[in-house]
């Protein structure tokens, strides 16, 4: 799935909310051999390729031989693909790894805006030379390091392609010093999230990431404790998680997005506060509650995005069946 | 091993200040000249901080001054002496001034026989500017080792006296652990309460304050009084699991 990263608008010239539906990031290995098994058999809205750099042997040229048929086949469940990169090595890495048919690139261990930019230039040059469209190629942030959240506003705006601030907290806790075993009773990640958050929107992207404890944990847990905590995070501000496990995808797909039920009401609102305008009222009742302008308005947004995320679900369940 | 765990404060007039760091040691002993000494003993208790800090040599504790922000200069002056680790400054306004107090410290390296660049700096955050530009004033100095959560008396700034949780303190402290952790500085403070911080904690206080704090990415923090030291050692050993 490839887009201009520069022209986000909506049809109809709104910007859509969220900008990208990705409920659901799950992490694979291209050394996995049954990288194409696990891909077919996951519904996550966007699989992220990490591979392993085996030492003594030429890690680029064999990263360049298998990226393409990795893309492929990460893909076949109709996931949006991303490709980690570390920052540290991340011109080799770019250059062994970026293939057509990837939705963008997860940098790891940024630490500043001039990293950031010398990646989007690379990117440039890598999207000439391999015939991908100009200026699709999306970079995403692994929040990993202390320097990120700090810094977190200039590199989410050190670049057009910017995408999403992943928060990574078993590598930020360890990195910050924290202990990473949840024992407070509150979140002590609490206001970096929501900077992240915050950041991540004024930027033009979303924050990708799950609420306390188990964003620390990443346990499997009770269908229901994991559904608690997913509209935890989703009322925080989240719009997707990174999911540990498979078990997790279903729980984030549903819970990030507005219920069915939120969708029904969110109908009903726009029909009658659309009936009362037609009689003359700009503020109309409904189950006790008022319906003005911006309920009115906040209703739409949230039934494009219950569609938006329907339609995504209907996309993946034809590739599914297109690659089975 | 974190090895400043407890920052004891003993006022610098105080003559059995070497007898309470004998007594309860404290991974740092910090000498005051700040607001717990009173005015009138301020002059002597700069006049003998180098013999304090000579006395304490022997201790196996790092010993520190903490200096008045506003007689910071001859604070320094008196406090650059061998044998002293470093100097605790509270309220750091801005990056110009720490550079500025760098600079005085070469100073009294160099005219108090002491290895130039060798005095640390701890500094105590205590405003809303301060916690804003936390990560400039961490790397305003290279001798810049701890960053501090200050006197809850920031709060007087930034809001009433608050009654219950302080919930704006916790992201005080969230943002001083990013700053400290990015430039490698120690983190320092306590996740204290409202009526029960610094002199008047109890003991059952001041465990929960150490290590929630050390739960929270801290490594260390002040103890106002020495009562406090066995807590904080404790709670800030605890592993990083």
């Amino acid at each position: 799935m490839q887009h201009d990263i520069t022209s986000s608008a909506a049809p109809g010239g709104d910007k859509p909310l969220p900008k990208f539906i990705r409920r659901s990031l799950v992490a694979l290995s291209i050394n996995d051999p049954r990288l194409t098994e696990k891909a077919s058999a996951c519904e996550a809205d966007a699989i992220v390729l990490q591979f392993d750099k085996l030492s003594g042997s030429d890690w680029q040229q064999e990263l360049r031989a298998r990226m393409p048929a990795a893309i492929h086949s990460a893909a076949r469940a109709g996931a949006e693909v991303f490709v980690r990169i570390a920052r540290n090595a991340a011109i080799a890495e770019l250059d062994a790894a970026v293939f057509s048919g990837l939705t963008g690139i997860v940098l790891t261990g940024v630490s500043g805006s001039a990293e950031v930019r010398q990646v989007c230039d690379h990117l440039a040059r890598i999207e000439e030379r391999r015939g991908i469209a100009r200026n699709c190629l999306e970079i995403s942030i692994d929040v990993d390091n202390p320097a990120a959240v700090w810094h977190s506003l200039d590199i989410a705006r050190a670049s057009p392609r910017f995408g999403m601030l992943i928060v990574n907290e078993q590598a930020l806790c360890v990195s910050l010093g924290m202990q990473t075993q949840p024992q407070l009773a509150f979140d002590p990640l609490e206001y970096i999230k929501s900077q992240l958050i915050t950041v991540a929107l004024a930027a033009g992207g979303q924050a990708v990431g799950m609420s306390y404890p188990l964003g620390l944990t990443g346990q499997q847990v009770e269908d229901a404790t994991l559904k608690k905590a997913v509209r935890r995070a989703r009322d925080t501000g989240f719009k997707g998680a990174m999911c540990p496990h498979v078990s997790w995808v279903a729980a984030c797909n549903v819970g990030f997005r507005p219920s069915d039920d939120e969708a029904a009401y969110y109908r009903k609102v726009i029909e009658v506060f659309a009936e009362g305008l037609k009689r003359g009222m700009a503020s109309v009742p409904l189950d006790g509650k008022m319906v003005d302008v911006p309920v009115d308005v906040r209703a739409k947004l949230y039934l494009q995005w219950a569609n938006r995320a329907a339609a995504r679900d209907a996309e993946k369940a034809r590739a599914r069946a297109a690659s089975s | 091993m974190n090895s400043r765990r407890s920052w004891m404060i003993v006022p610098a007039h105080q003559a059995e200040a070497t007898a309470l760091v004998a007594e309860w040691k404290p991974d740092v002993a910090v000498l005051d000249l700040e607001y717990t000494v009173p005015p009138r003993a301020k002059e002597a208790a700069r006049a003998g901080v180098a013999e304090m800090v000579r006395k304490l040599a022997d201790s196996q504790v790092d010993v520190f001054v903490r200096i008045e922000r506003d007689t910071r200069w001859a604070d320094v002056t008196a406090a650059v002496t061998r044998g002293i680790a470093g100097i605790v400054f509270a309220n750091p306004d801005g990056v110009d001034e720490v550079s500025d107090l760098d600079e005085w410290i070469l100073k009294a390296e160099t005219q108090n026989g002491v290895e130039p660049g060798s005095t640390q700096l701890a500094l105590m955050l205590e405003s809303a500017k301060g916690f804003w530009d936390a990560a400039a004033i961490a790397a305003a100095s290279t001798r810049v080792c701890a960053l501090g959560v200050g006197r809850i008396d920031l709060t007087m700034q930034l809001g009433p006296v608050p009654q219950d949780e302080f919930r704006l303190f916790r992201f005080l402290m969230s943002r001083t652990v990013v700053a400290a952790r990015m430039h490698a500085k120690q983190p320092l403070g306590a996740h204290w309460r409202p009526g029960s911080r610094g002199g008047v904690a109890t003991t059952d206080a001041t465990v929960q304050a150490a290590r929630e704090a050390r739960r929270m990415g801290f490594s260390g923090c002040v103890c106002a009084k020495p009562e406090q030291v066995p807590a904080v050692n404790e709670c800030f050993s605890e592993s990083s699991v």
